[in-house]
């Protein structure tokens, strides 16, 4: 700890430039990435639309979010994706630390074929038509359950599990299996406590791949009660012509406000989130 | 893959048991990926066989007729998709290196921030983008981006005298030259601050010892990153790399929602064209998509086996 | 030659690779079949209940109809009532399945090869010419010939068009309705024009050029606003051309039949050439917006009607009749002068007879294949005689559902209660009268799915909407339409569509956007799709 001291001292002196312009680059590209959601912010809460930046609204109005709250068509979605994106975040996650943790067993028998006959679905795929006939078969379709299961088996973020779980030191499983615990035992003992960092960011990483799906409400749902936020969001933006009807037009100002809440509950959720990513450390110092 | 000798952590050779004996020991193991296992074959495998349609006329109305290598032929004569193929691998390629490189420098600055408060601020604030749906970040830049006088950036260009004030704006959006470009900036813009998350996770477990004995040896900032983050960070770096290598024929939606007709030439990707061919037409043959995407299905297959070679050769595994 | 030679090993290698990896393929159950398993939402059409009941008296019990954008009783708009009321009228169950309408066709074809037939279905007139041929549509025409609704037929030339060798395989109960030019009053006055003066392309296109040079808008910048906004300088579909006839005219740059019954490209002509270089044109002066490359029908329209003017356009060619009133509530909304001018076409247009009339949507009924017709003419009877009876079920079809969308009972209401925008509206007891919009109340409903001003059999019980944009809209384009040629069918063509409208786009980016040689862009577009385009002729002329 001492020793700690000594060093932090000369280190702060050294790199006050290297800290200085680590700021201002930082300060920069954080100003370019806030311009659009700047716009997209103020946008909801202006009451006249505009094209041209502005720093503030020129006329303040909440009417963008109220409407959102208020109208069925629009908060039933909201209410859709809240409970698909929490069932499909906790499957996902299910799913990928049991497929992660068998993977991560170097002496498994097997194990490499176990692994192929996962990569190779990451490859190859049925097709559009195909998938909807068995989505069919399953009675998946038209029912917002579909975004449940569509995204619950992601080989990409198992195999990310897989690395973390192969970064817990082997001399832990060891301990846990002379003390007699079975396979599941160790599991839920010993890995998920440590995993926690791991399982808030690839559970954060599927809960935004079932919030922004579009893709799959289009191709499967077709019942108004079915479809989640992100259907309706883009269907607000870039609904295509519906000739002789009279549409009734959404404003800048809602669908401005639509981007937002789209955004909204992650920069809710983040902070409370943050505080396992930090918690990586821990995982870190164990090893080695 | 497998290793002839296992060892235990302590370096102890492990006498290998029979076959039958080590699946019964690991028992419990498999029946952990039983749920994985059924769910994939449901989800994932069952459609494969739709892959068959690929030598067949099919259509919504009747019943499938077998027409042979027909799909094929046609594809491989057409120009439009060998342009698309092109430009997939080219667009995801580039896509995948663009994004990543801002991604590690950004998490490797990030990493020496001392006010935590300002690292938690700017990581909050650069994962936003990723947050928003393609269609709504086309929709956001395509009116930021608008070449008529509702345009703001080019608004900015002539106010600075960039390009003359009465000319018509750039059309970032339906230009062949710039199109590319504007494409990996929305790239960058989306997806570098998400992309940190597993960086600056590897990065959060370094030992603090490494920097410290750095520190004795008198090391600069500088320095401590080339030699101590930067290998540190290696393994994930080709990890992330080789896993999106496998992805990079599926890119449909980045492209699909930024690009149009007069960017078809550096734009289309293979998705898009298959998306054209059965979407746009009233009574589509999904033949022709199927065969489509079974050619893609192959590539992709042939890079993953290359991805898995390069893995082993540089870092002495494959990728899982 | 050599690129043959390509394909063919590029193929073999494709079969020797699908030898080498064939894994998965062992498993039974092949999506192929089912496909022709009924489903518990199809029980009723399953060809064995059917001939069963095979017998003269066939007893419907449920219509399952698929639908698009175009029932605008939509679930969050009333959609439950119009269901209740409309089964109440006929007595049977309606089962209504709407589909997106921006994704209506692809979202179909999905249905379809999933076996899931509906009993009836509403087609465009390009989906209408593809499936058709098929078989899957069942031959109404002696059903529509019997039909009780001929006594009131209004207009019989729609439905006569339709007829395929004379026979027909789906219902319009409207004509197709087309697009008219409305210009902005405001931004004529301020330029100092008038619409009667707009005679000619000449006039329309000076019209054009001063609503960028001068300052309509009235912001005090020149050259920020524009003539004219559409949706594509080509559009996506039939009849392609309606969002800009004053610069396409006498062209229509898709396959189509002469006068001497031969089909023939119009894409091929000189009229198309001319077409792109006047575009060519007006895109370097200005006259018409850039963004009209890639805006949508919605931002052009957005854009159109904005409250922030800068960077909008004088002139919008949209849908006529009830998006006259549509577009001016928007202007209302926004607070913009919503004086809006439609505008005579101009002599050019004029010459080949007006704004177009596109091809109209049809009802289809859904043929079991089954060789009895009981249940087809027991579903025309309870779906499209009753949508023509000139009565109830016409008048669900035309307002939507009684004391929901529209009444007779009296009533007063306000819509934007409380700004300046306020309206009142008081109706006596008697008075028929549309309601607020269900899902807006600051809206005045306007029609269901049939537009009373369009239909080929009119309501016999008085029931008229008075929105009087809508009325004289409607008229305008009746006065001052011609009926769009017939989209084409033909195994070639259903199959290479796609291809073609994307080397028809390249041609109409290269000339106008980039400015290119016409010339040398037609040759490109001939050595692309050439061939093909031959074959569908040849295919079409036999």
């Amino acid at each position: 700890m001492a020793k700690e001291k000594v060093v932090v001292k000369p280190k702060k002196k050294k790199i006050q430039l290297f800290d200085i312009v680590n700021y201002i680059v930082f300060i920069i590209l954080g100003l370019l990435i806030m311009v659009p959601i700047w716009k997209v912010l103020v946008d909801s809460l202006n009451q006249v639309g505009v094209y041209q930046f502005r720093l503030w609204p020129e006329q303040f109005t909440w009417d963008g979010y109220r409407v959102i709250i208020e109208t069925e068509a629009l908060y039933r979605p909201f209410i859709n994706s809240v409970v698909t994106t929490i069932l499909g975040a906790l499957l996902g996650l299910v799913l990928s630390t049991l497929g992660g943790y068998v993977l991560a067993q170097k002496t498994l028998p097997g194990r490499d074929l176990l692994a192929y006959f996962l990569l190779f679905t990451m490859i190859f795929s049925g097709g559009m038509i195909p998938e909807y006939l068995v989505m069919k078969e399953l009675h998946l379709v038209n029912s917002m359950w579909i975004l449940v299961v569509k995204h619950g088996i992601n080989v990409y973020n198992l195999v990310l599990m897989k690395n973390f779980f192969e970064n817990i030191p082997e001399s832990l499983y060891e301990a846990a299996r002379i003390d007699g615990c079975t396979p599941a035992g160790i599991f839920l003992k010993i890995v998920l406590p440590l995993s926690k960092a791991a399982l808030a960011s690839i559970g954060l990483m599927f809960a935004v791949t079932v919030w922004n799906d579009y893709t799959n409400v289009k191709i499967y749902i077709t019942d108004p009660t079915q479809v989640n936020f992100q259907y309706k969001l883009r269907n607000m933006i870039m609904d295509g012509d519906t000739p002789t009807t009279a549409y009734q037009v959404s404003q800048t100002t809602l669908f401005n406000a639509g981007i937002v809440a789209a955004v909204l509950p992650f920069m809710a959720l983040y902070p409370f989130l943050q505080k396992y990513f930090v918690q990586g450390v821990n995982i870190g110092a164990v090893k080695e | 893959m497998s290793k002839k000798v296992v060892m235990t952590s302590t370096g102890v050779p492990v006498r290998e048991k029979p076959l039958g004996l080590r699946i019964w020991n690991n028992r419990g193991y498999y029946i952990m990926f039983l749920p994985v296992f059924i769910f994939v074959l449901l989800i994932n495998y069952w459609p494969m066989l739709g892959v068959r349609y690929a030598f067949y006329d099919y259509k919504p109305v009747g019943e499938p007729v077998f027409v042979g290598m027909k799909h094929f032929l046609k594809l491989f004569e057409t120009d439009a998709f060998w342009n698309s193929f092109k430009n997939t691998l080219e667009l995801s390629i580039m896509r995948l290196i663009l994004t990543n490189v801002a991604s590690i420098v950004v998490s490797v600055f990030l990493n020496e921030m001392g006010n935590l408060l300002a690292k938690k601020t700017l990581q909050t604030l650069i994962y936003l983008p990723h947050f928003m749906s393609w269609a709504v970040v086309a929709s956001i830049f395509s009116l930021l981006l608008s070449p008529s006088a509702t345009g703001m950036v080019n608004g900015w260009l002539k106010d600075w005298g960039v390009i003359p004030a009465d000319g018509m704006g750039i059309y970032f959006l339906a230009d062949s030259k710039v199109w590319r470009p504007i494409f990996y900036l929305i790239n960058i813009w989306k997806e570098t601050g998400w992309g940190t998350i597993i960086f600056l996770a590897t990065l959060s477990g370094i030992n603090p010892e490494l920097y410290e004995a750095a520190d004795i040896d008198g090391a600069t900032r500088l320095q401590k990153i080339r030699y101590v983050t930067m290998p540190a960070l290696s393994n994930t770096i080709i990890t992330v790399l080789v896993l999106n290598l496998a992805k990079v024929l599926n890119m449909f939606e980045p492209v699909f929602v930024l690009y149009n007709n007069a960017v078809y030439d550096v734009a289309d990707v293979i998705s898009t064209y298959i998306y054209r061919q059965t979407f746009a037409i009233a009574l589509p043959n999904y033949g022709y998509s199927t065969a489509v995407g079974l050619f893609r299905s192959l590539v992709g297959g042939a890079l993953v086996i290359l991805c898995n070679w390069l893995s082993k050769k540089v870092r002495g595994r494959g990728i899982v | 030659m050599k690129k043959k030679l390509i394909s063919m090993l590029l193929a073999t290698a494709m079969v020797v690779s699908l030898v080498g990896c064939g894994g998965g393929a062992t498993e039974e159950a092949a999506p192929a079949e089912t496909t022709t398993e009924a489903t518990t939402e199809t029980k009723e059409e399953a060809p064995a209940e059917t001939t069963e009941a095979a017998a003269e008296e066939y007893k419907l019990e449920s219509v399952n109809m698929v639908v698009n954008g175009t029932l605008t009783a939509t679930v969050d708009n009333g959609q439950a009532d119009f269901e209740k009321q409309w089964e109440d009228a006929v007595g049977v169950d309606l089962i209504i399945q709407q589909l997106d309408h921006s994704g209506y066709v692809d979202a179909v074809g999905r249905l379809f090869a999933g076996g899931d037939y509906p009993d009836v279905i509403i087609m465009s007139a390009d989906m209408y010419a593809q499936y058709a041929p098929t078989g899957l549509l069942w031959d109404m025409t002696e059903a529509y010939e019997n039909a009780d609704f001929q006594a009131r037929m209004t207009l019989p030339a729609i439905n006569e068009a339709l007829k395929k060798d004379g026979k027909l395989y789906g219902f319009a109960p409207t004509y197709g309705n087309g697009c008219v030019t409305y210009v902005k009053k405001a931004w004529l006055d301020a330029v100092g024009m008038t619409a009667d003066s707009i005679k000619t392309y000449d006039d329309y296109y000076n019209m054009l050029l001063a609503f960028h040079n001068e300052d309509p808008d009235g912001n005090g910048v020149k050259g920020d606003t524009y003539g004219v906004i559409a949706a594509g300088f080509l559009g996506n579909e039939a009849p392609y051309i309606n969002y800009l006839p004053e610069f396409w005219q006498d062209a229509y740059p898709a396959i189509l039949q002469g006068e001497d019954g031969v089909w023939y490209d119009g894409f091929q002509t000189d009229a198309t050439k001319a077409a792109l270089l006047r575009l060519q044109q007006a895109y370097k002066d200005g006259a018409i917006d850039p963004e009209t490359l890639t805006a949508s029908t919605k931002i052009a329209r957005e854009k159109w009607f904005s409250n922030d003017q800068t960077g909008s356009a004088g002139v919008f060619t949209y849908w006529a009749g009830s998006w006259y009133q549509t577009l001016t509530d928007n202007l209302i909304k926004n607070e913009v002068n919503e004086e809006l001018v439609q505008l005579a076409p101009i002599a050019e247009v004029e010459a080949i007879g007006g704004y177009l009339n596109r091809e109209a949507p049809v009802w289809c009924i859904i043929d079991d294949g089954d060789g009895d017709n009981a249940r087809e003419q027991a579903i025309f009877d309870a779906f499209i005689e009753t949508m023509m009876d000139g009565d109830v079920v016409q008048t669900l079809w035309t307002y939507g559902a009684e004391d929901v969308h529209w009444s007779t009972k009296a009533e007063s209401f306000k819509t934007n209660e409380g700004t300046d925008k306020e309206k009142a509206y008081e109706y006596a007891e008697g008075e028929f009268h549309l309601k607020q919009s269900p899902n807006d109340p600051n809206s005045v409903w306007k029609k269901n799915h049939l537009d009373p001003a369009l239909v080929v059999c009119e309501l016999t019980n008085g029931f008229v909407d008075t929105a009087e944009l809508a009325v004289a809209g409607n008229k305008f384009f009746t006065e001052n339409c011609i009926d769009a040629p017939l989209s084409p069918a033909s195994e070639t063509y259903t199959n290479e569509s796609g291809t073609i409208y994307d080397a028809k786009l390249a041609v109409v980016t290269e000339v106008v956007v980039n400015g290119g040689d016409v010339d040398a862009a037609m040759e490109t577009y001939v050595a692309t799709v050439g061939s093909i385009i031959d074959q569908c002729l040849s295919e079409l002329n036999q």
